[in-house]
């Protein structure tokens, strides 16, 4: 079943890059409501796969590198349908939906069986804290995708091409403001992640704090987007703001994937 | 008789300055606002040099056109009228100055009325204004048979060269491509500022679709202060001193420049300055003005988007080669309407009965004109100018519909035409000795 699902996922994230990619590339604006469905379904589907795992493992299976990987590109997809009905930003989807279909493609690749959970995970701690953190990474995901879609549409306005292709993007201010109020729900969600974190280590370690790759990189991300946010607030806006988003999510990705791949250490348990 | 037919040919004398001829600080100067206009028409037109004439006034041009069988005193008349009436020395615009005659004086007029002689061609008030220009002539009866016809022909040249070219569509769509870009800088327009610097025709057009669009607000300056006046009651906006506008900018999401200026009007250094008080919101400029009011370098800057008229022709895909194929078919438009015009002029010259029905008018008016002023020996100079002014408007304005009706009856064949030309001969009694 959860095979399954995740392969009608993986399918719908494709094809709505290819919607989405069509809707750029024709003047109509046409099949973006189809775009946004697909992007819809290969969200549903995903979720359901990760529900089932789930109910099949007993615990939240966010844990080994397959299942990180998975539920953030699916809470990441959540996010963008989320921010979708709020703007008119449909069009974020077109950097969703690839990114979606590379990481659950990725997650595909290492695949795990279900496992029995570790001892040290065994806490109520575990949802709250891996939701948290996930979702602000997820979050943060999207703020990139907005900035990123600043750049191309900042790009075509300073260089005066046609506007078949600039009418079809969201407005400058449109995706500057929307970027701010992202990032602001993404460090307040990343704060509390850190903060369960925090409580939960306190429990089960007797320390609020570990010095470990996984934590000390969450608190390095924490104070880039804090110091981002801060001269955002301060008046950064636009191009220079969006560059930095950017920037700060290719970190946090980086990050990411460099203590899965190299430092396995206790945080995450033996999974790593 | 031989004598009086020769001096009585009509000529057409056009002098004017415009956008390409003059810099702005002459056209203003020179320019009639409310009020200014009639005074100068009535005394334009007299029985002495110039039978017919107009003024058309605009921030771009200066123009007057006269029906005269006189061409050097109407010259002369005209040039001293607009330095006594404008009251600047005569040194200071002369040289600026054009002079078409006769079929190139018809030309000009229909290539201004089609907007192919405005610095945005193809721009769609010029029109209005032309229309303007003849109600106000019209309505002080300075216009005779000749220049209402002239006056006709170029609204339908215009016409024609709106529907049988895209000349027109082009203007349009660079506004409507400004509005777009706005649109795809700003999520709303609702609270959105914007400032006209200049009252260019284009400047006008462009903060138009703005508003239609929902821009908030609008401010408009300009270095003359009536225009400035005048154009923000037509588009509800605010006027801003000129010596002042710098202080608004900070105010302004959106702006536009459409003034006819030599130097930059807004350099990086200012404006960088000027984002650091708005906390870097974006800014929209649009150079609309031929030279350019914005220094390029200002697209350099971060969050300001900077568009000239060749961006933004760019932006609405319009090509050169197409351009100039429109601009040709136009032309070609206005060189046949000319060419009619002056082949209705030049036979209606040649229509005997005409030319005895005008020369008739014209012998009672002076007669009359002589009488009553021998009796008022005590007004002043400009009295005796007014009545005179009022006895041409009076004649220009009864012969109208006859001359017409004339002109148009030799149309229906030549049997038709003598009949016509009987009853008219009987009506007026232009065979009768004047008493």
């Amino acid at each position: 079943m959860e095979i399954l699902l995740l392969k009608a996922a993986l399918l719908f994230y494709l094809l709505s890059t290819v919607a989405f990619t069509l809707t750029l590339l024709s003047s109509q604006t046409v099949p973006r409501p189809l775009a946004s469905t697909l992007l819809f379904v290969a969200f549903a589907a995903h979720a359901g796969a990760i529900a089932a795992r789930s109910l099949a493992a007993g615990y939240i299976a966010v844990i080994d590198s397959y299942e990180a990987l998975s539920f953030f590109a699916c809470l990441m997809t959540g996010v963008c349908l989320l921010a979708q009905m709020r703007a008119s930003v449909a069009i974020l989807g077109a950097v969703v939906s690839p990114l979606g279909f590379v990481l659950t493609l990725g997650a595909f690749v290492f695949y795990t069986q279900t496992r029995d959970l570790p001892p040290a995970l065994h806490s109520a701690w575990l949802p709250v804290h891996v939701i948290l953190a996930f979702l602000g990474n997820a979050v943060f995901g999207v703020a990139f995708s907005a900035s990123l879609v600043y750049l191309v549409q900042e790009r075509q306005l300073k260089g005066k091409k046609g506007r078949s292709f600039f009418r079809r993007l969201p407005s400058l201010e449109t995706l500057d403001n929307l970027n701010y109020r992202i990032l602001s729900w993404g460090f307040a969600l990343l704060t509390l992640g850190i903060l369960s974190g925090a409580v939960w280590a306190e429990y089960a370690w007797g320390h609020f704090w570990i010095w470990e790759p996984r934590p000390v990189l969450s608190l390095l991300t924490w104070v880039l987007y804090a110091l981002l946010l801060h001269y955002r607030t301060a008046g950064w806006r636009g191009r220079r703001a969006a560059a930095l988003t950017i920037a700060c999510f290719a970190i946090l990705v980086g990050s990411f994937l460099g203590v899965k791949l190299l430092f396995p250490g206790r945080h995450g348990g033996e999974f790593g | 008789m031989e004598v009086s037919l020769a001096s009585s040919v009509t000529n057409l004398l056009l002098i004017g300055l415009n956008h390409h001829s003059a810099p702005v600080e002459v056209r203003e100067q020179l320019a009639f606002s409310n009020g200014t206009l009639e005074p100068a028409l009535r005394r334009l037109v007299d029985a002495e040099t110039i039978r017919e004439g107009a003024i058309l006034s605009t921030c771009n041009r200066v123009e007057v056109i006269a029906c005269t069988s006189n061409l050097d005193a109407a010259d002369e008349k005209i040039k001293t009228l607009l330095a006594e009436e404008r009251q600047v020395a005569r040194s200071l615009f002369e040289k600026h100055l054009y002079r078409h005659i006769g079929k190139d004086a018809v030309n000009h007029l229909f290539r201004v009325a089609a907007s192919l002689d405005s610095m945005m061609v193809g721009e769609p008030q010029i029109l209005g204004q032309v229309k303007d220009a003849y109600a106000a002539s019209s309505a002080l009866g300075t216009l005779g048979v000749v220049l209402h016809r002239c006056f006709h022909k170029s609204f339908s040249v215009a016409k024609r060269v709106r529907s049988e070219t895209r000349v027109a569509a082009k203007a349009v769509s660079i506004s409507s491509a400004a509005v777009d870009l706005a649109r795809s800088i700003f999520d709303h327009l609702g609270d959105k500022t914007a400032m006209v610097i200049g009252a260019g025709e284009m400047g006008e057009q462009t903060v138009r679709h703005l508003q239609s669009n929902g821009i908030g607000t609008v401010l408009v300056t300009n270095r003359t202060f009536h225009r400035a006046v005048d154009l923000a009651r037509q588009c509800n906006g605010t006027v801003v001193p000129f010596e002042q506008w710098h202080r608004h900018l900070r105010l302004a999401d959106v702006v536009i420049g459409s003034a006819g200026s030599i130097d930059y009007l807004l350099v990086p250094t200012v404006v960088e300055e000027v984002l650091r008080e708005r906390k870097r919101r974006p800014m929209f400029f649009i150079d609309l003005g031929v030279p350019r009011n914005f220094d390029p370098r200002l697209n350099d800057l971060d969050n300001v988007f900077l568009y000239d008229i060749d961006d933004l022709e760019q932006v609405i895909e319009d090509h050169k080669g197409e351009r100039e194929r429109e601009a040709a078919k136009a032309e070609a438009i206005v060189t046949e309407e000319v060419e009619a015009f002056w082949s209705w002029l030049a036979s209606m010259e040649a229509t005997p009965m005409i030319v005895a029905l005008r020369e008739k008018a014209e012998a009672i008016r002076k007669r009359e004109l002589e009488k009553t002023l021998a009796t008022l020996r005590d007004l002043p100079p400009h009295a005796h100018k007014a009545i005179e002014a009022l006895s041409a408007a009076i004649t220009n304005k009864l012969l109208h519909p006859p001359m017409l009706y004339l002109k148009n009856s030799s149309k229906n064949g030549e049997s038709q035409e003598s009949a016509d030309a009987e009853v008219v001969r009987r009506i007026f009694g232009l065979d009768e000795e004047d008493e």
